[in-house]
């Protein structure tokens, strides 16, 4: 009896786990075959690479806004397959690059033949006067290119005025001046400046890259500086040297640089941009002459590497004067001594 | 404060320099229009607490001769269609730029100002015509810069769409 009673129970559990079990399938099948397809995908490496291609786009733009590490973790990859492009074929990225490289590189080279050509024809004006001949004195006295003192002497000008200009709007982004004299409405010069910029260029240009770089009106010359979304109008009064325009390109350079959000995402609220004001004014350059000295100063706290150049200069100056009253004097003993002992 | 830059579009002589001398501020010549074909202007409004400074580009008309330069509409956050109420064609000419400024521009805040309105009896374009403009989406407003009839309000409601 008691052995078909424990038959009975084990033949009882072993169809109650049977049941059991149907019932389990019958429940999370759904959810096993779901996680089938799951591990499945996992497996197969195309089908996770066609999974993760449907957010990747996206999954960027997210992490991009959310911090820089991706941009960091990129780098490395992005500047090997640069160099790797380069050693396989140079010829396949000078062609990308060319057409924003050719215009700097233009740019760049006609800049400086016309610095020279400015100091070249400053320099033959002047050889042959008695001012040149001074000046000639002076370059050898103080061991500096003739062409370096003629443009010490001659250059004459001021930065009045420097205007940020958002590129597609035309709006003012910021506004310095030197003083105070002749400031129009800085929002209608600003557009009316743009308007004039894009007229030359509808006009004029042969190519969409050019741009207009300079205009002059009698005394004053403005001096435009495109960056990629803004530019930088300089109101200068007389006549600029060519390195001005280095100084001008910095400023731009670092605006954009601090600003690129802001420029991008610029809505008609220039607010921001005041903490740029620092590079526009560093750009109100004034040098002048007097009689007796030349020297150059800025109106801004921050003195420039070219005043500071020339205070050295001065000092310079000032220690061979010094060396000369030296030798006057000594020279005056000397024949004070040969007196005294012819008298004697 | 926020500046926008809004432009003033239309046929020859309709009236669109008149109609903004009297009401913003202005330091460039008439000249700027036959020379370059633009002349920018200033317009200050309050928009509730909001103030705005609207930088007018004031367009040199178009005709048979002189077409609108898309150059100068490059960034405006809004325009205004200035038509003469008693030159039916200037509604055509209007209509035409406006797909200009579309496609320049896409689709930003615009109005459409039937101007010279003190000039009783001298209609050429009707009710009716208007009525139908109004149905098809249009947001018209009556000007005159003799009596200064709906000028501030046409920029202020051009201003309320544009920070809206």
């Amino acid at each position: 009896m008691s052995d078909s009673n424990i038959k009975s129970t084990g033949d009882n559990i072993s169809e109650s786990e049977k049941e059991l079990e149907d019932l389990r399938r019958l429940l999370i099948r759904p959810e096993q075959e779901e996680i089938a397809q799951i591990l499945e995908r996992m497996d197969i490496p195309d089908i996770r690479a066609e999974e993760v291609s449907r957010v990747l786009a996206e999954a960027i733009v997210i992490r991009a806004k959310r911090d820089d590490r991706l941009a960091l973790a990129l780098l490395p990859t992005v500047e090997k397959v640069i160099r790797d492009s380069v050693k396989k074929d140079p010829k396949f990225l000078a062609d990308a690059i060319f057409p924003i490289m050719g215009p700097a590189i233009r740019k760049a080279i006609s800049e400086a033949i016309q610095a020279m050509m400015q100091s070249f024809n400053e320099a033959v004006q002047h050889t042959f006067t008695l001012q040149g001949m001074k000046w000639r004195i002076e370059s050898i006295r103080t061991g500096r290119p003739f062409a370096e003192i003629v443009l010490l002497h001659t250059l004459i000008y001021q930065v009045e005025q420097v205007f940020l200009i958002h590129k597609e709007t035309g709006l003012v982004l910021l506004h310095a001046a030197s003083g105070q004299e002749n400031i129009q409405d800085t929002g209608m010069v600003s557009g009316m400046l743009t308007a004039i910029q894009d007229f030359v260029n509808d006009s004029f240009s042969a190519e969409g890259t050019q741009a207009l770089q300079s205009l002059n009106v009698g005394e004053l010359t403005i001096w435009i500086e495109q960056g990629s979304k803004s530019v930088l109008a300089a109101v200068i009064r007389g006549n600029p040297p060519q390195e001005l325009r280095s100084v001008l390109q910095k400023a731009l350079e670092s605006i954009e640089f601090e600003q690129n959000e802001a420029l991008y995402a610029f809505q008609g609220d220039s607010s921001s941009f005041e903490s740029s004001r620092h590079h526009l004014v560093a750009c109100l350059v004034k040098a002048q002459r007097d009689k007796k000295e030349k020297k150059t100063e800025k109106t801004s706290q921050k003195q420039p590497v070219k005043t500071k150049k020339k205070e050295k200069d001065k000092e310079k100056k000032t220690g061979l004067d010094l060396k000369w009253l030296l030798v006057a004097v000594g020279v005056v003993c000397m024949l004070l001594i040969v007196a005294g002992i012819i008298l004697s | 404060m926020i500046q926008k830059k809004i432009c003033m579009l239309g046929s020859f002589a309709v009236g669109k320099t008149s109609l903004v001398q009297r009401f913003v501020q202005n330091i460039f010549s008439e000249k700027y229009h036959t020379t370059i074909g633009v002349k920018v202007d200033k317009k200050l409004v309050k928009v509730g607490e909001q103030e705005l400074s609207l930088i007018l580009w004031d367009i040199a008309g178009e005709d048979g001769y002189h077409v609108i330069r898309s150059s100068y509409l490059r960034g405006a956050s809004g325009y205004l269609l200035v038509v003469d109420k008693t030159r039916r064609n200037t509604l055509d000419v209007a209509l035409e730029v406006n797909v200009k400024a579309q496609e320049a521009l896409g689709n930003v805040p615009h109005l459409l100002l039937l101007n010279k309105w003190d000039l009783d009896g001298k209609w050429d374009i009707d009710e009716a015509t208007i009525g139908e403009l109004i149905k098809n989406g249009w947001d018209v407003v009556k000007t005159s810069a003799k009596t200064g009839l709906g000028v501030e309000e046409a920029f202020i409601k051009l201003a309320t769409r544009m920070i809206g």
